[in-house]
C-alpha cells in the first residue's frame, strides 16, 4: 500500500506543479535557513573530545584582587599565574597534569630558499600528549627529564613537518628557532580540535599550533607569551623574573581525574594549596577554586557565539513561517482534491486509508523540500564562509549527522504541516462531493 | 438482502430542520433491478446515500446482507462499501490523473488483493464494458458514455452484492444513455442486483421494479407483489 | 467600507485560511522588526569614529629573529626612513593597533589608594609623532616632546611620568571637570604609581571593538625594544596605494635579522574587526527579503484558492450588480482586515522577542519607531500580494453564476 500511496502522491504533486513547487520551495527555504544556523551552533557546541570530556578538568584558582572579583558574580580568574601553574605541576596530585600557554617564534629553515616563518607554539608539559591524545605520525612526546631541564625539544604539527621536511620522518632532526637548535621528538598527524578547548582565551576556533615545546622554556629562554595577560597588581620589582613571579595570569592548567573520588581529592588538594599560599600572603580572596570538565568549561566560557544563537532562533521562526505557509498551501491542495477523496471513500477507503495516503504525500513534499533545503544550507554555509572568512574556519561544514538531521527535520516539519490539512480533507462528507463535479 | 425499515433522516442547521426521509421502508432482493424515481428534494438521493453507507440515519433499521449497519464504525462501514456495494454516479467521478486500468483498480487496492488477482479482475470487468483495449487511456480521452462504462467496470470489479446507480445517464445524450442502460440490463441479467435512482420515467419502466419516493416516503410499490410484507407483518 | 460587516462575518465562517495568513504576517513581522533592529544597532557600532585618519593609514608588523637583532637601532632607523619617504606624513612605532582586537590595558585611578575612582584604559606606547601620525586632535595641554620618550623593556611594568588620555577617559575619571582642567592632574596606575596628564586628546579607540569602554585610551611616551614592532604610517591624502608598497620594500630590504609578519591598511583592519557584524547584517537582510517573499507568495496562494472556491459566489454578486471595483475592494478589504490583525499580533510578538533577546543575549532594547514602519511595510506587501488574485476575481464573468460546471 505504501508504494501505491507514493505513486498517488507523485501524481498529485505533478498535477499542480506550481503549487507543489511553492510548497517545496517554502520548506526548502525554512530548512535551509534552520540547517545553516544549526550547523554553526552544532559545531560550536560540539564535544571536541567525546571519549574523555568528563575526565579532563580545567583548574581555576581565585588569586584575584581582594576588592573585586575577576568577573561578576564572584567568578575566579580564567587563567593561572606562572607560580601556581608550576607549583601545581610539581605537586603531581592528579593522574596527569599539564600547564600551558601560547608563544611564538620564528623558525629559520635550514634548506636554502625557504623563508623564515612565524610559528605559533604551545609551551606545555609532556602530559599534554596523554591528556588530549593527539595522533602521532612519528615519534612521541618528550620525556619527564626534558620537562624538568627544559631541553630544546619540539613536537611538530603535520603542516609544519610538511613545510620543513616535506613530510618525511623528522624525528632526531633539528630545527632552528631563536638561534638555537631544537630536536624534533615527534610529529603529529592532522589534528584540529573544534573548539580548541584547551585554550579558549586565544580563540576557541583558531587553528592548532605549529609546534609544542617544554613549558620550562618560558623561563629559561624567556620565550614571549601571547594570549591575554591580566594583572590586578603590578609586578614587585623589575625584570623578567619579577614579571614571571607576579600575580599576572596567562596560563591554563588541565588535569585528568578519572572518577568522582579523584575529583574530590584534587579539589581538597587545591584548597589546601591555596590555604598554604595564604600563609605566604597571597590569595587575598575567600577560597573559590573550581574544577570544570570540558563541556562545563565550554559553557562557562560561552564558546557558542551569541550572534550564532540569535541567528538560530530567528531561523527557527523563519521555518515556522515557512510551515504556516505550507499548511495553507496543503489545505488548498487537499481541499481541491475533495472529489477524489469522496470517490475513494465511496469505493471503500476508510478515513485511516486516506489519512495515510495524504500523509505520504506531505512527507514526499517534505523529502523534496528537505533535499532542496540541504542544497540551500550548503549554499548558505558557503555564503557564511565568505562573509565571516577565518572567523568561522571549519565551522561551516555539513557532515553526515547534519544531513540526516536536515532530512528528518524536513519530513517531520512537512508531516506537522500536513497533519491539519489531511485531517480536514478526510473529514469531508463523501456524499456532498459525489453529486456534481 | 437490502432491507430498510422505518428509516428516517433529518438534516439540521442552526435555524432549519429538513426531514429527508421519514419512516422509509424498502426491501430489495437478490437479482432485482429497482428504479427509484421522485421529484427533486423527495429524498431519493438521501435514500441512495444511506443505502450506500455514505450517510448515517437517525432512526429505524437498515440491514445489509442480513446484518444491521447502525452501530458500525468507519472502518467496518468502509469495508462493507468496498466489498458489497458498487457505485455509479451521474458525473462518473473518475480520477483524472489515473488511466482506466488504475481507475478500476481503486476499490481493489482497498481490498488488499494481490497484484495478479487485481489485474485479472480489472481486465475482466473492462472487457465486460467493452473497453479492454483502452486500458492505458486517461478518462479525458474518452466520450461521456465510455467514461460511464469505465465507472461501471470500476463498480463491477469488486464483485459487489449490488450496484447503486445515481442518475447514471443524466449527463449523457440519448444514444449513449441507451447503450449504458442496455449494459446495466445485461449486468442485471448476469445476476447483479441494481438499485438505480433516476428521474427518467422511460428508463424506470425498463427496470424490473419501480419505486416512487415523495416527501421522504415510499409512496408507490411496483408491479411485482408486496415484497416488504415480511417486515411489515 | 460599508460592506465591512459582511466581510468580517464571512471571515469568521472561513477562519482557518485567515488565521494562517494572520499568523504568518505576525511571525514575519516579529522576525523582521527584530532583524532590522539588530541590523541598525550593528550599523551604529560599525559607524563609530575611531579618531584615526583610517583612509590614509597602513601598518607594518615585523619580528626580529636573529640573535644579534638590535631592536632599538632597527626601530629608530626604520622610523627615520619611513618618515623621510615621499608621500608619508608621519610614522610611529606602536605596541597595539586600534581596532585590531589585540592590545593591553590597565586600570587607572584618579587618586592614590584602594578606594579611589577607577577606569580601565587601553595602553598605547608611542612617541611624540603619535598625534600627527594618527591624525588626532589635542583638546588641551600639550603633546609629548622628543626628550620624554624612553625605551620600554619587555615585561616591565613601570610607567613613565607623563601621559595623555582621551576626553572620554578624562570624563570618566573626573566627571565634573572640563578637559582643560584635567591637564596636570595626577593619575595612578594601580594603587600607587603616579602619572601626570599632560594632554587630553579628542578621541581614540581602544584595540577591542567589543569593549564597553572603547573610548578609554591612554598614550604612554615609550618605544618598545621587544622583537615585535608595529609601525603605523600616515600618508598624504590619496597616496596610500603607492606609498605602502614602497614602505614595505624599504623595510624588507634591510638585512637586520628580522622579517615582516603582516601589513595592511587601517581600512582593512576596521573591516576585519567588524567583519562579524557586517556578516550578521548581510545574513539578516537575506532573511528579511526571503521572508517577505515567502509571506507574499503564501498570501497569493491562499487567496487564489479562496477566490477559485468562491467563483460562483463572485459570479452571482456580479450578476446581481456588483461592479469590478466592488469585487476588488471586497478582497482588498478582506486582506486588509487579516493583515491588520497579523501586524497587531506581530507588534506584540516583536516586543516579546526583543525582551527575550535583551534578557538572554545582552542586545539593546527595541526602538519602537520600527513597529509602525514594519506594520505599514507588511500591510503594503499584503495588499500587493492580494492585488493580482483580486484583479482576476474582478474579471470573473457574471455568467459563471448560471453555469453548472
Amino acid at each position: 500500500m505504501f508504494f501505491y500511496y507514493c505513486r498517488l502522491a507523485w501524481l498529485s504533486i505533478r498535477r499542480n506543479p506550481v503549487l507543489s513547487t511553492l510548497m517545496m520551495a517554502a520548506i526548502a527555504l525554512g530548512i535551509g535557513a534552520a540547517m545553516t544556523t544549526l550547523t554553526i551552533n552544532y559545531l560550536m557546541s560540539a564535544n571536541p573530545i567525546p571519549g574523555k570530556s568528563e575526565q579532563l578538568f580545567y583548574v581555576q584558582l581565585d588569586s584575584w584582587d581582594p576588592n573585586q572579583p575577576y568577573a561578576e558574580p564572584n567568578e575566579p580568574p580564567d587563567q593561572l599565574t606562572y607560580r601556581d601553574a608550576t607549583n601545581l605541576k610539581e605537586a603531581r596530585q592528579a593522574k596527569l597534569q599539564a600547564a600551558m600557554t601560547q608563544s611564538a617564534a620564528v623558525i629559520e629553515p635550514k634548506e636554502l630558499g625557504k623563508k623564515p616563518f612565524m610559528a605559533y607554539l604551545r609551551l606545555t608539559h609532556n602530559d599534554f600528549f596523554e591528556l588530549f591524545e593527539p595522533p602521532f605520525l612519528y615519534g612521541q612526546g618528550w620525556s619527564d627529564e626534558a620537562d624538568k631541564s627544559g631541553r630544546l625539544t619540539i613536537v611538530l604539527s603535520k603542516k609544519t613537518n610538511d613545510e620543513l621536511f616535506d613530510g618525511a620522518n623528522s624525528v632526531g632532526e633539528t630545527i632552528t628557532m631563536m638561534d638555537r637548535e631544537f630536536e624534533v621528538v615527534g610529529v603529529l598527524d592532522e589534528w584540529q580540535l573544534k573548539p580548541r578547548f584547551y585554550d579558549v582565551t586565544t580563540g576557541a576556533f583558531n587553528s592548532m599550533e605549529h609546534g609544542y615545546v617544554p613549558f620550562k622554556l618560558r623561563e629559561t629562554l624567556e620565550m614571549p607569551n601571547s594570549g591575554n595577560t591580566n594583572c590586578w597588581k603590578s609586578p614587585d620589582g623589575e625584570g623578567f623574573q619579577a614579571f614571571l613571579q607576579s600575580e599576572c595570569i596567562n596560563y591554563q592548567f588541565w588535569v585528568q581525574l578519572d572518577d568522582a573520588d579523584a575529583e574530590q581529592d584534587y579539589m581538597s588538594f587545591l584548597n589546601a594549596y591555596v590555604e598554604q599560599q595564604k600563609q605566604l600572603g597571597r590569595f587575598p580572596r575567600p577560597l573559590n577554586n573550581r574544577l570544570s570538565d570540558v563541556m562545563e568549561w565550554m559553557e562557562n566560557q560561552q564558546v557558542v557565539d551569541d550572534d550564532a544563537q540569535v541567528m538560530f532562533y530567528l531561523a527557527l521562526m523563519f521555518l515556522l513561517v515557512c510551515l504556516l505557509n505550507t499548511v495553507g498551501l496543503l489545505l488548498t491542495k487537499f481541499v481541491s482534491k475533495s472529489g477524489e477523496i469522496a470517490l475513494r471513500r465511496a469505493v471503500g477507503a476508510s478515513r485511516a486509508d486516506l489519512y495515510w495516503q495524504h500523509l505520504v504525500e506531505s512527507a514526499l513534499i517534505g523529502v523534496g523540500g528537505g533535499a532542496g533545503g540541504l542544497i540551500l544550507a550548503w549554499l548558505g554555509l558557503q555564503g557564511i564562509k565568505s562573509l565571516y572568512g577565518d572567523n568561522l574556519a571549519g565551522l561551516a561544514e555539513l557532515d553526515l549527522t547534519l544531513v540526516a538531521i536536515g532530512i528528518v527535520l524536513a519530513i517531520v516539519s512537512s508531516l506537522l504541516a500536513g497533519a491539519y490539512p489531511t485531517w480536514r480533507a478526510c473529514r469531508i462528507p463523501p456524499a456532498s462531493q459525489l453529486k456534481t463535479q | 438482502m437490502l432491507t430498510m425499515h422505518n428509516v428516517s433522516k433529518v438534516f439540521r442547521t442552526d435555524t432549519v430542520e429538513t426531514t429527508a426521509l421519514q419512516s422509509f421502508s424498502l426491501q430489495v432482493n437478490e437479482g432485482d433491478f429497482v428504479a427509484v424515481t421522485g421529484p427533486s428534494g423527495s429524498g431519493k438521493t438521501t435514500f441512495l446515500n444511506i443505502a450506500g453507507l455514505l450517510e448515517s440515519f437517525d432512526d429505524g433499521e437498515y440491514k445489509l446482507d442480513g446484518h444491521s449497519v447502525k452501530n458500525l464504525n468507519d472502518k467496518a462501514l468502509s469495508q462493507l462499501r468496498n466489498q458489497k456495494i458498487g457505485f455509479i454516479f451521474q458525473s462518473f467521478n473518475l480520477i483524472p490523473d489515473l488511466n482506466l486500468f488504475d481507475n478500476v483498480d481503486v476499490p481493489l487496492r482497498y481490498r488488499k488483493l494481490n497484484k495478479a488477482e487485481r489485474k485479472q479482475r480489472i481486465e475482466h470487468s473492462l472487457e465486460v464494458v467493452g473497453l479492454a483495449n483502452r486500458m492505458k487511456h486517461l478518462p479525458s480521452q474518452l466520450s461521456g458514455g465510455q467514461q460511464q462504462r469505465v465507472a461501471i467496470a470500476r463498480a463491477l470489479a469488486g464483485d459487489p452484492l449490488f450496484l447503486l446507480a445515481d442518475e447514471p445517464t443524466g449527463n449523457l445524450d440519448s444514444k449513449m444513455a441507451d447503450s449504458v442502460m442496455s449494459l446495466l440490463e445485461d449486468i442485471n441479467k448476469a445476476g447483479t442486483t441494481i438499485v438505480m435512482v433516476t428521474h427518467d420515467l422511460a428508463q424506470a419502466e425498463r427496470a424490473q421494479r419501480h419505486i416512487q419516493v415523495l416527501d421522504g416516503k415510499v409512496t408507490e410499490q411496483d408491479k411485482q407483489a408486496a415484497v416488504v410484507s415480511p417486515l411489515r407483518a | 467600507m460599508n460592506h465591512l460587516g459582511p466581510i468580517f462575518r464571512a471571515l469568521l465562517r472561513n477562519k482557518v485560511g485567515a488565521v494562517l495568513i494572520a499568523l504568518q504576517v505576525a511571525v514575519t513581522m516579529t522576525i523582521v522588526v527584530n532583524a532590522i533592529h539588530l541590523i541598525s544597532s550593528r550599523s551604529d557600532l560599525i559607524a563609530r569614529d575611531s579618531g584615526l585618519d583610517e583612509s590614509n593609514q597602513f601598518y607594518i608588523t615585523t619580528i626580529g629573529y636573529d640573535q644579534n637583532y638590535d631592536a632599538r637601532y632597527v626601530t629608530d632607523t626604520d622610523l627615520d626612513s619611513l618618515r623621510q619617504l615621499p608621500g608619508v606624513v608621519d610614522a610611529v612605532q606602536i605596541n597595539a593597533l586600534p581596532m585590531s582586537n589585540s592590545g593591553s590595558s590597565t586600570t587607572i585611578k584618579n587618586a592614590a589608594g584602594e578606594d579611589a575612582g577607577d577606569a580601565g584604559a587601553a595602553l598605547y606606547y608611542v612617541d611624540d609623532h603619535a598625534l600627527n601620525t594618527m591624525g588626532i586632535e589635542l583638546l588641551a595641554g600639550e603633546n609629548f616632546n622628543a626628550t620624554d620618550i624612553t625605551w620600554r623593556e619587555m615585561n616591565k611594568g613601570t610607567m613613565p611620568q607623563k601621559i595623555m588620555i582621551t576626553a572620554t577617559l578624562a570624563q570618566s575619571l573626573f566627571p565634573d571637570l572640563e578637559p582643560e582642567q584635567v591637564v596636570d592632574k595626577t593619575l595612578f596606575n594601580g594603587d600607587d604609581e603616579p602619572m601626570t596628564v599632560i594632554g587630553v586628546i579628542k578621541q581614540l579607540h581602544a584595540p577591542w571593538v567589543g569593549w564597553g569602554n572603547i573610548e578609554h585610551a591612554m598614550l604612554v611616551p615609550q618605544k618598545s625594544d621587544s622583537v615585535y614592532a608595529h609601525y603605523l604610517v600616515r600618508t598624504e591624502p590619496g597616496q596610500r596605494a603607492t606609498v605602502m608598497p614602497e614602505a614595505l620594500a624599504k623595510i624588507e630590504q634591510r638585512d637586520v635579522g628580522r622579517m615582516v609578519l603582516e601589513h595592511d591598511t587601517m581600512t582593512q583592519v576596521r573591516a576585519d574587526s567588524y567583519r562579524n557584524d557586517t556578516a550578521l547584517q548581510s545574513i539578516l537582510w537575506a532573511i528579511i527579503v526571503t521572508l517577505m517573499l515567502i509571506t507574499a507568495l503564501g498570501i497569493v496562494g491562499l487567496i487564489s484558492f479562496t477566490i477559485n472556491r468562491r467563483r460562483r459566489q463572485i459570479g452571482t454578486r456580479r450578476a446581481l450588480g456588483a461592479s469590478r471595483g466592488d469585487i476588488m475592494s471586497y478582497f482588498l478589504t478582506e486582506n486588509l482586515l487579516i493583515t491588520l490583525t497579523g501586524v497587531v499580533i506581530g507588534g506584540m510578538g516583536s516586543v516579546g522577542l526583543n525582551i527575550v533577546l535583551v534578557n538572554n543575549f545582552d542586545l539593546p532594547r527595541l526602538d519602537y519607531i520600527y513597529l509602525p514602519i514594519a506594520m505599514v511595510c507588511l500591510v503594503v506587501v499584503g495588499l500587493a500580494a492580494v492585488f493580482g488574485p483580486a484583479l482576476r476575481a474582478a474579471h470573473i464573468s457574471p455568467a459563471t453564476a448560471t453555469r453548472n460546471i
